[in-house]
């Protein structure tokens, strides 16, 4: 199956209201480490409101994307930016950008509560000059207390980490990056070691989470884990880009070919090009047809009068068509 | 600042870490106030150097003050936790500044607490020895201000040599070397440089006035001196390497 260049540009969001600034935007991002080129000249911009799928095979570059835009790790090259700007020029960037970034990034020996109110207290509120330390411990511990529920932790908050589950720790950093209120969410990985109702948790949590019209940027080395929440898909391989466009376009790109078994196989392939339809002569009797339905040539070949032995629709899976972007031909 | 601060309090307290300090600390002066102070005959107690000895005991507590700042910042990079951390300040000084300043009232509160057991238990020693307290009142506030100076400025110390390593485990090794190692080498190697090392620095903060140590203020300037380098050090190496 061979598919063509894939166009580039960034899909239509026809509908939707033009914001000032791409929500996340990274231009000609570029990383090295040492002798390895992580990162090579990608350029993506997402707008607000959207599900993206950051897809790559593992190695692709995609956590060192997600860090740059985060201000973890130094571009080499380009820019990685949020809301228009540096996320380390952000005034508060943990209340406009949340983010999951590794499932075992806790203390083990800390309370889940305890982690959530660390963060809470370092991410502070606005307006909060001049309040007492008291204060600002309650507010932390109140908006804990939320995300708590949000995730569905609050019974286990107050048991030492090492003791949770993965799929508590994927929640425990959910609500981490929740604690904000965020307006982007910016999760790699997260349905690694989730359990298939984790996964659906997850999906449902994502799709509530973009329907308020926020944003959501999600990685992951396996399309099927995120093809049913996201809109639109970043396909990275290698560091660079190898596709950029919502994921009904990428449904364009599965071949839908049909697998006809026919004695007069010679005779139908003639008649198929007459309507301008292309086949490919298989073997003496096999044709194999793309870009047409297998009613329309079951119809064909009736009215030319040549009998059919089998007519068999072959779709690829968008996973098909996924590996085919990201493996390499071997040449 | 202050909502950084009241984070890194938050974390100090809510791992077994430094309370595992705490009680090692506790436990180590104990023995060494107990082998000192029953071992030692009536004469030797009764002696100035000797009852200086004992209520300096107290500044062992300065290793594990040193191993609070150590702690810190090297956990966070062993559990990931430094990636949160940065992703909500991202102004990576700020949490540098928070570190230092936390663990430096820890390192205070270590180094109070330390003086106070070598004075609490050390005096019911002596008296329950029928020995005469013979430190003068310049002997004493010098014992408990170098104290505590001494476990502050470690711990601050600690934070910057740990954000300089990064790694727990060798942060912890490198501790051990330098001063069961690279110190004493110094020390004997090069005639007169020794009174000019961190660990040198930090005994003339409690020391009698001695030929082969600087004057107590002298030292102290000097341990702060090297507690801002580290720490100026690993503020510079943290802002400029990337979190992977």
């Amino acid at each position: 199956m061979a598919i063509e260049a894939l166009p580039t540009e960034s899909p239509a969001r026809g509908a939707r209201p033009a914001a000032a600034f791409p929500v996340v935007q990274a231009e000609h991002l570029t990383k090295r480490f040492g002798d390895v080129l992580a990162v090579d000249d990608l350029s993506f911009a997402l707008e607000r409101g959207t599900v993206t799928g950051f897809l790559g095979p593992n190695g692709a570059g995609k956590t060192t994307t997600l860090r740059m835009l985060l201000h973890l790790v130094e571009p080499t090259d380009g820019r990685a930016l949020v809301f228009g700007g540096r996320y380390g020029d952000l005034e508060r960037p943990a209340s406009r950008v949340g983010a999951v970034l590794e499932a075992a990034d806790f203390h083990p020996g800390r309370s889940g509560r305890d982690h959530l109110t660390a963060l809470a207290l370092a991410l502070g509120q606005e307006h909060s000059d001049g309040n007492w330390f008291v204060e600002r411990e309650h507010a932390a511990s109140r908006r804990v207390d939320a995300v708590l529920e949000l995730v569905e932790l609050s019974a286990a908050a107050d048991r030492r980490v090492g003791s949770y589950s993965l799929g508590m720790r994927q929640r425990l950093g959910l609500a981490g990056a929740l604690l904000g209120d965020p307006e982007l969410l910016i999760l790699d990985e997260p349905a690694n070691g989730l359990d298939p109702e984790g996964v659906r948790w997850l999906r449902d949590f994502m799709r509530s989470f973009a329907a308020e019209g926020k944003t959501v940027l999600v990685s992951s080395h396996v399309l099927a884990e995120v093809q049913q929440s996201v809109d639109q898909v970043v396909i990275i391989n290698k560091g660079r880009l190898v596709t950029f466009e919502p994921l009904a376009r990428l449904v364009t790109h599965l071949s839908s070919s049909v697998r006809v078994r026919a004695p007069g196989a010679r005779l139908l392939h003639t008649e198929l090009e007459k309507q301008g339809i292309r086949a490919a002569l298989m073997n003496r009797d096999e044709l194999r047809i793309e870009g047409t339905s297998s009613a329309q040539i079951g119809e064909i070949a009736f009215a030319a009068g040549i009998p059919v032995h089998e007519l068999v629709p072959e779709a690829s899976s968008l996973e098909d068509v996924f590996l085919e972007l990201t493996t390499e031909e071997p040449s | 600042m202050t909502d950084q601060l009241l984070s890194e309090l938050r974390k100090m307290r809510s791992t077994r870490t430094n309370l595992g300090l705490l009680g090692g600390m506790i436990a180590l002066i104990l023995v060494f106030l107990l082998t000192i102070g029953l071992t030692g005959t009536g004469s030797d107690l009764a002696d100035h150097d000797h009852q200086h000895r004992l209520f300096s005991i107290g500044t062992q507590a300065a290793l594990f003050a040193t191993l609070i700042g150590v702690m810190a910042i090297t956990s966070e990079f062993r559990h990931g936790t430094i990636r949160s951390t940065f992703v909500v300040t991202p102004r990576r000084s700020r949490v540098i500044a928070a570190k230092v300043i936390s663990s430096l009232l820890m390192g205070l509160m270590f180094g109070a607490l330390a003086i106070g057991l070598s004075f609490g238990i050390g005096y019911a020693m002596l008296l329950a020895r029928g020995a005469h307290f013979v430190l003068d009142t310049n002997d004493v506030l010098l014992l408990v201000l170098g104290t505590i100076a001494m476990t502050s400025l470690w711990a601050v110390l600690g934070v910057g040599f740990g954000a300089v390593i990064r790694n727990q485990v060798f942060a912890v090794i490198a501790l051990i070397v330098w001063t069961g190692v690279v110190n004493p080498i110094i020390d004997s190697a090069v005639p007169g440089a020794g009174r000019y090392t961190p660990i040198a620095a930090s005994a003339s903060l409690t020391a009698d006035p001695a030929e082969y140590l600087l004057s107590p203020l002298g030292g102290g300037l000097l341990l702060v001196a090297y507690a801002a380098v580290f720490v100026a050090a690993g503020n510079f190496l943290v802002a400029r390497r990337d979190v992977t």
